[in-house]
């Protein structure tokens, strides 16, 4: 059961990012590959906050969400908005991301730095299994942010005219939507949550300057999974890749750990394309 | 080449062995950032798994050479049949999506890099290094370092003269046309997969040949020298030096290595820089510095050209060979897109040597019907036939091969192509001719080139384009444009052509020409297909005339019953003729 919730823990921090990479998807057709550098910084931002300058934690989650959405939109700017070939913002974006590893290199250097959660770091029993308070808040601030995620979709004026934008610019430009400026705020809002939920991440995964290559594509994995574009699916994607890694990586060897998590996304990618929880749509002229 | 005969000499010419090092180590970066090229420059697709099979060519080698097989060109074919079996496996499930997911599946070969090392510790020294490689032999004979040298630049030169060689031919087009629009390559009869995982196995050649002289050079490898730092100066290399462009990575790969030498604080700012170079080359020129030099070139041939001067020609020179049509039967068809039924039960048949006519007002399924003919959308019910073979069901590349070639309603046409060679595109599926046989330049590779561009010239002056054939075919004006999408489809010895609104935006004088050619491919016996608003035309044109309305038949006869058809009249003709008004106007302003 303590493999479970691990697994379980690091999978929500996976989903999180792919939350991130479906916002972006959803209001822009692109992908942020830059997505986890910004939870990067937002650890390490929250590390600054709570350990060297020794603020309260709600402060630090809030400044953090500041700097990071504030970064994110200078990506916008500087990596996406000039770019018009649709092929180089995968070479733009991936810029962006080394340059946040980089910087996070440069200041922090390679090693790791604890995180402290803010709500202890003890170790309670839940269920049968040793657990860190962090891992059980993780799992449930990342299914209530895919329900409130959802519901704002949904039910909002914004988030209605965030799926239009989605389904076809045009229309929805011509509806008086202003879709640069919402593509715009989209991208700056996964910043803002990559910050605010280095209070999460940061505990869990250690703020270290490496780990946005491994979130990129484990938060991709999750993507694939669960659909290009569904957030629920993210859950369902978190879930199975967090498992299968803390599984394989318990009972065959630390070396699996990421192998396990590559024949799926083959598995899945021969399989069902598209993702599992996703209909197909068809390709037009 | 005569930079590579300078190279060869240069050790000869007292070059110090730290030189020549990074020479070799250049010279093995440019290896892999041009299988990369291969892929993000002229396939398209963004592929970072390079490093991965540049470690399986040096754990290949390393490993054969400990177990006693120390002949280098022994090494260098084993090394690159693995990198290429890497390839495979990343690249089949990787290409199943395109874009993102290959981009993902080939940059997790990286991480995975360290980790099955480890799992063969035993054989590969996991994270410690893989020691005891034995110094290469050639021919029996060891190696000396100025040889060793050598035979870095030979490979070098090789790969890159196989790779000019794939680039300037058909398979090189074939791979632009790709990149830009994978609905005209599979038109044209071009396996979009099969192609794009063609060139991203070939990536994996010299990334592969790149490790088999790497791990000889040190005779020591560790994943160190695979990291994912290691595949973005990859990548910042090729951006650097014009990923579409052949000898782009040279001097790319020059730079990177070079510059990573100098700067002495390289370690620290490596990433940043790394970083800036991919965010800057991709945000301002997407051609690298070749990209630069290469337009300049085609400033100046431009300016040449447009002092020549360009007119159009009558067609009358050219003459159309008989040609085999065949009958294409579509019975009762039926296509719906969510709830909205864009074609039910819509049967029509084109006989050879006629030209059959499908008319409509907006949103009535012409062009849904002509998707479903050339097999981008799937049938709900019904079948398509061309003679006996069923057609429907087949993915729109066979369908192309099986004989039935197109226009785009919007003109498809490749950026950075000639008119000639975006014609010769046409042809990639009529005659074949492997990659081999292009990298070789056998006799039949250069018959064919010979033939693609005799059949250019001629389907060229059929539409009356003769005198553009060296114009930047996107730089043609729209009646040019629709003009060069015909000849494109003429040009592949088709059975049936389908055209899609092919006489909007062209003036009076294309008109003709047009009109003049349908006639006459009708007369020499192609099937013709033509989907058209301009009631004159199609009255003038057609032999058969289908008139669909709401996703269906409305009717359905000759030109004169047609015209004389009271439904068509009452309810549709008014319809036609504003439509009509509205095109030649349109065509007025263009």
């Amino acid at each position: 059961m303590t493999i479970i919730w691990s697994g379980m823990a690091i999978g929500a921090v996976y989903a999180l990012v792919a939350i991130g990479y479906n916002i972006v998807f959803l209001s822009q057709k692109t992908f942020n590959f830059a997505q986890a550098s910004l939870m990067m910084l937002g650890a390490f931002i929250t590390y600054l906050g709570i350990v060297v300058l020794g603020l309260h934690w709600w402060l630090v989650g809030i400044g953090a969400a500041i700097i990071i959405g504030a970064i994110a939109a200078l990506e916008e700017r500087i990596a996406i908005r000039p770019v018009k070939d649709m092929h180089n913002l995968l070479v733009t974006t991936l810029g962006a991301s080394i340059i946040l590893q980089g910087v996070a290199q440069l200041i922090w250097g390679g090693e790791p730095y604890r995180v402290p959660f803010f709500a202890g770091d003890g170790v309670v029993e839940v269920l049968g299994g040793n657990v860190y308070p962090v891992e059980i808040a993780l799992v449930l601030v990342v299914i209530l942010l895919v329900v409130a995620l959802t519901q704002f979709a949904k039910h909002s004026l914004v988030g209605i005219a965030l799926m239009g934008m989605s389904e076809n610019r045009e229309a929805a430009q011509l509806r008086g939507v202003d879709v640069r400026r919402f593509a715009f705020l989209a991208f700056a809002f996964t910043g803002v949550l990559a910050g605010a939920m280095g209070l999460f991440v940061g505990p869990k995964t250690y703020a270290v300057a490496t780990l946005g290559a491994s979130l990129a594509l484990k938060g991709f994995v999750v993507l694939a999974i669960g659909g290009f574009g569904s957030l629920s699916g993210t859950l369902a994607g978190g879930l199975i890749v967090g498992l299968a890694e803390a599984l394989a990586s318990r009972y065959i060897g630390a070396d699996f750990a990421n192998l396990s998590v590559f024949i799926i996304l083959v598995v899945i990618l021969m399989a069902k394309p598209t993702g599992l929880f996703t209909r197909r749509k068809e390709r037009t002229v | 080449m005569g930079v590579g005969v300078v190279l060869l000499f240069m050790p000869f010419l007292g070059m110090s062995y730290g030189m020549t090092r990074q020479v070799m180590l250049s010279l093995m970066l440019a290896l892999i950032v041009s299988g990369l090229n291969l892929n993000l420059g002229y396939a398209g697709e963004l592929a970072m798994g390079h490093i991965a099979m540049y470690a399986a060519g040096a754990y290949t080698a390393g490993l054969i050479s400990k177990a006693g097989v120390t002949e280098i060109w022994i090494q260098l074919l084993a090394g690159a049949l693995v990198a290429l079996g890497v390839g495979l496996i990343s690249g089949i499930p990787g290409l199943r999506l395109g874009g993102w997911s290959l981009a993902m599946t080939s940059f997790f070969l990286i991480l995975l890099v360290p980790d099955i090392l480890s799992i063969f510790k035993e054989s590969t020294g996991g994270r410690n290094g893989l020691t005891g490689i034995v110094p290469p032999t050639l021919f029996g004979q060891l190696m000396s370092e100025k040889q060793y040298y050598l035979l870095v630049v030979v490979v070098t030169i090789v790969w890159f003269a196989c790779m000019r060689n794939i680039v300037v031919s058909r398979h090189g087009t074939a791979l632009r046309v790709l990149k830009q629009s994978p609905v005209l390559a599979s038109s044209v009869g071009i396996s979009v997969f099969r192609m794009k995982l063609t060139a991203y196995a070939l990536g994996s050649l010299p990334a592969g040949l790149a490790g088999v002289l790497f791990a000889n050079l040190d005779m020591y490898i560790s994943p160190e020298a695979f990291t994912f730092t290691v595949a973005m100066t990859v990548l910042a290399a090729s951006v650097f030096g014009g990923s579409a462009s052949i000898y782009g990575a040279l001097i790319g790969a020059a730079v990177l290595q070079f510059g990573m030498n100098q700067a002495t604080n390289f370690q620290e700012y490596g990433l940043i820089i790394t970083g800036l170079f991919l965010l800057s080359g991709g945000v301002l020129f997407s051609g690298g510095i070749a990209g630069l030099g290469q337009n300049l070139v085609r400033k100046l041939d431009k300016l040449a050209r447009e002092r020549v001067g360009s007119q159009l020609v009558p067609a009358a020179t050219a003459e159309v060979a008989p040609i085999q049509g065949a009958r294409l039967m579509v019975e009762s068809i039926s296509k719906s897109f969510g709830g909205n039924q864009a074609l039910s039960q819509v049967s029509v048949e084109a006989k050879p040597g006629a030209v059959t006519a499908i008319i409509g007002p907006n949103g009535s399924g012409k062009t849904t019907l002509l998707n479903m003919i050339s097999g981008y959308y799937s049938t709900d019910e019904g079948s398509i036939a061309l003679d006996t073979e069923e057609i429907h069901g087949l993915s729109s590349y066979r369908v192309a091969r099986a004989g039935v070639s197109r226009t785009f309603q919007t003109p498809n046409i490749p950026e950075k192509l000639s008119v000639i060679e975006a014609v010769e595109a046409g042809r990639y599926a009529t005659e074949r001719v492997s990659i081999l046989q292009a990298i070789l330049r056998t006799p039949k590779f250069k018959r064919i080139r010979r033939e693609d561009r005799l059949e250019a010239e001629r389907v060229l002056n059929l539409v009356g384009l003769g005198e553009q054939r060296d114009s930047d075919a996107d730089a043609l004006p729209l009646g040019n444009r629709r003009l060069l999408e015909v000849a494109r489809s003429l040009i592949g010895a088709p059975k049936v052509i389908l055209l899609d609104e092919v006489a909007s935006g062209l003036d009076e004088d294309e008109l003709d020409v047009l009109a003049d050619l349908v006639n006459r491919l009708r007369d020499a016996g192609l099937t013709v297909v033509i989907v058209e608003h301009n009631f004159q035309l199609v009255l003038r044109l057609a032999d058969e005339i289908y008139v669909l309305a709401q996703g269906t038949v409305m009717a359905h006869g000759t030109p004169a019953e047609i015209e004389r058809n009271p439904r068509v009249m009452e309810e549709y003709l008014g319809v036609i003729n504003d439509a009509d008004g509205s095109n030649l106007i349109g065509a007025g302003n263009d």
